[in-house]
């Protein structure tokens, strides 16, 4: 005999609830996924197709804006800056990162320690990083220029040269973000498989054999995909830059993150600002594309 | 017979479940919470400067008295325009009250998300406001050169000048022994010799930052000049001989005598500079220069004064002012024009010089004991001459793009000429996308 709650169960299978259920179960993540993200980017897209001014669209404009951007010197100009900060901060973080994870992959007394202190850079809030630069950087009475003056120099010129203030960038973001290449990797390394290196030793392979033949092929999937996220979040590098330099001196640390901003929020060009991010996500995106490309290319061969 | 209350988990939450129905029922029905009326409440938005000090210590207590609740708000200057923007555009109304940089007026004026100030009773024709502050109140300006789009609009108050800032010269009455510098060459003369005796460090520092720092610190140079902005019809013209002559001598003659890292300054180190006894002079507001007897802020109490500042041809400051905006989104408007129309009368004025701060009207110029010495000084400046910035909803980007190129000339030390006719050419160029012309 069928108990009430079979009955109604069955009546409801009946009404097509099994087809419906699985849908109305994604459907408050589907809603919320619409909300927070398509719309927002629906939204951004139509914007950049679209002329502002004093903070309201006043004409549709096509792709005008994508096509600006392209003679735009101040565009043209942070773009260069943020890809030379990028391709310079990330590799320097590739190859610390990775001789980092490779020395703490031993176990000696204190490791835990010393992987537990590299990792402390990553967890300070940036701004909080970037104010602790600018107190080492600073001219007048910054921590470089103590020491300088203390063994008879004079101060040190860190924020106010163009060269300088962009290496002094790229120090705080390798300080900063090397700790995570070495988080990623040391798990990938952590991960290998035992056998193949055991099998190297006992044939004599000695260790730049071992690491050139065995350990970088075999870490080459999570190299790239630690190169590949940081070069996507290098680009986003906003925080420290609004503190430290606010892209200066001149242009020399604007990148394009400071000067989307600034079109955006400090000059009113919404459009403007909104066809030059879908550039750079854009950008960012054929960037990552050809990276998992080549990485597939290699590991073909 | 008493009675003794226990507290009891059953009662605490009983209280609570209470508390919590009771607010829901309140804010369901739009009802006032009975415990947040405790005045007329106005929310005031700010960027942290030293210049709102006084108003912070005595005239926000004055307005309590006054049954003002005062919630005042601060944020770093970088971030405000735009979060302030974006809350009147928006109409979120997280304030009711923005005490913006006289800049931004255009660009409020222009998106028309003020109030009406004068509608709402604030007399914009007094004739105690200083003329020139309260002409700032305006959009489109009752003078001067209007952006297209706003030639035929009738000029509307919609802000009123909340603390009358402008730029004077404070030096140091130890090196400079007959007074103010009057001109830009006694200045570095005298700074020498003040640096020869071993009394400062540079003769003169100033803020070399891009953007709005550089600008501002050589904008009285320009005007000292002679140079001016731009023409009737929004052309540049600041690459003017006059013009040129000014960026040249501040990014040669005044980088020569000032620290080697002033290409990274901002005020708080042309600050740090004059009240820690390295500077002879400087050019600034009046943020740092209410510091300038505090011994525990200073370590030359005593020997700073203050004068009007010096000149080439004319004695020209600018004069960059708090005003005060209501939101069209403000929760608590009709508090916000009532604080207002308290604020700006002639007493308070006179409580606010009182208090230190340079006052909005003359009248309050004329007060037995001005609170701070600075505030005649700052009369005799307006008096001399203060003009403000150009009036366009797109200063911020022209004060952008100048920035960066004196930036670029003051770290090469030289060719200041050539970096205002690069600007000019720039400014032209977005003026021409976005139809000044």
């Amino acid at each position: 005999m069928r108990t009430g709650t079979q009955a109604r169960k069955y009546r409801l299978q009946g009404a097509g609830l099994d087809l419906a259920l699985p849908y109305l179960m994604l459907a408050p993540g589907l809603m919320v996924v619409l909300g927070v993200l398509v719309y927002p980017l629906w939204d951004g897209l139509r914007a950049s197709t679209r002329a502002y001014r004093y903070g309201s669209p006043v004409a549709d404009v096509g792709f005008q804006n994508y096509v600006q951007l392209w003679s735009d010197a101040q565009f043209l100009n942070s773009l260069w800056v943020t890809v030379k900060f990028v391709a310079l901060s990330v590799s320097i973080e590739a190859v610390l990162g990775f001789a980092l994870a490779l020395f703490c992959l031993h176990e000696f007394r204190g490791i835990r320690l010393l992987r537990t202190v590299l990792i402390i850079p990553m967890v300070i809030t940036p701004v909080v990083v970037a104010i602790l630069f600018r107190l080492i950087y600073a001219s007048d009475a910054g921590m470089l220029t103590a020491l300088s003056e203390a063994m008879g120099g004079g101060g040190v010129q860190i924020l106010g040269n163009p060269l300088n203030a962009f290496i002094g960038l790229v120090v705080l973001d390798v300080w900063e973000w090397t700790p995570l290449m070495f988080l990623i990797l040391l798990a990938g390394l952590q991960s290998l498989p035992h056998e193949p290196f055991e099998a190297a030793r006992v044939d004599g392979a000695g260790p730049w054999r071992v690491f050139a033949d065995l350990t970088f092929p075999m870490m080459r999937p999570v190299l790239a995909v630690a190169i590949v996220l940081r070069t996507i979040d290098a680009f986003g590098t906003f925080d420290q830059v609004f503190v430290l330099t606010r892209g200066g001196p001149g242009e020399a640390t604007r990148l394009i993150s400071i000067y989307g901003y600034d079109t955006a929020f400090k000059f009113q060009q919404t459009g403007y600002a909104a066809a030059l991010f879908v550039t750079i996500g854009l950008v960012v995106l054929a960037l990552a594309f050809s990276a998992i490309r080549l990485l597939r290319r290699v590991d073909a061969s | 017979m008493m009675h003794s209350s226990r507290l009891t988990r059953r009662s605490v939450i009983k209280a609570g479940l209470g508390m919590a129905l009771a607010t829901t029922a309140l804010t369901t029905l739009g009802l006032p919470m009975p415990a947040k009326a405790a005045g007329k409440k106005v929310i005031i938005g700010a960027f942290a400067d030293g210049g709102l000090t006084p108003f912070k210590e005595k005239i926000i207590p004055l307005a309590k008295e006054q049954g003002f609740d005062i919630q005042f708000l601060e944020d770093e200057y970088g971030v405000t325009l735009e979060k302030w923007f974006a809350d009147a555009q928006s109409g979120a109304g997280q304030y009711d009250l923005y005490l913006l940089d006289d800049p931004w007026v255009p660009q409020f004026g222009a998106a028309n998300v003020l109030e009406d100030l004068g509608a709402g009773g604030i007399d914009g024709s007094d004739k105690d406001w200083i003329g020139p502050m309260i002409d700032m109140g305006y959009w489109p300006p009752q003078k001067g050169p209007r952006v297209k789009g706003f030639e035929n609009a009738k000029p509307t108050l919609i802000c009123v000048p909340f603390v009358g800032d402008l730029q004077t010269l404070t030096y140091r009455n130890d090196v400079f022994t007959g007074g103010a510098p009057k001109t830009w060459d006694e200045v570095i003369a005298k700074g020498k010799e003040g640096v020869a005796a071993g009394k400062i460090k540079y003769p003169v520092v100033f803020r070399g930052v891009s953007g709005n720092p550089i600008v501002t610190s050589w904008y009285p140079v320009f005007l000292s000049f002679g140079g001016s902005f731009f023409d009737d019809k929004w052309n540049p013209i600041f690459n003017s001989a006059e013009g040129k002559a000014s960026a040249d001598f501040f990014v040669g003659t005044m980088k020569q005598n000032a620290p080697s890292g002033v290409v990274e300054f901002d005020s708080d180190q042309e600050g740090a500079a004059i009240l820690g006894g390295e500077a002879g002079a400087i050019i600034q507001y009046s943020g740092n220069a209410l510091k300038a007897d505090d011994p525990a802020q200073t370590k030359v109490a005593g020997k700073l004064d203050f004068g009007v500042v010096p000149k080439q041809e004319k004695a020209i400051a600018q004069m960059g002012i708090f005003i005060a905006g209501v939101p069209k989104s403000a929760p608590n408007k009709a508090n916000s024009i009532e604080f207002l129309k308290w604020y700006v009368s002639a007493e308070t004025q006179a409580k606010l010089s009182e208090a230190g701060s340079i006052p909005v009207k003359r009248s309050a110029f004329g007060v037995a004991k001005p609170g701070n010495r600075l505030i005649p000084i700052a009369l005799q400046q307006l008096d001399a001459g203060a003009l403000p910035r150009p009036r366009t909803p797109d200063w911020a980007k022209v004060e952008e793009l100048l920035g960066i190129e004196l930036n670029k000339a003051l770290q090469a030390g030289s060719g200041g000429g050539a970096a205002l006719d690069t600007a000019a050419k720039q400014v032209k160029d977005y003026l021409t996308t976005v139809g000044y012309y």
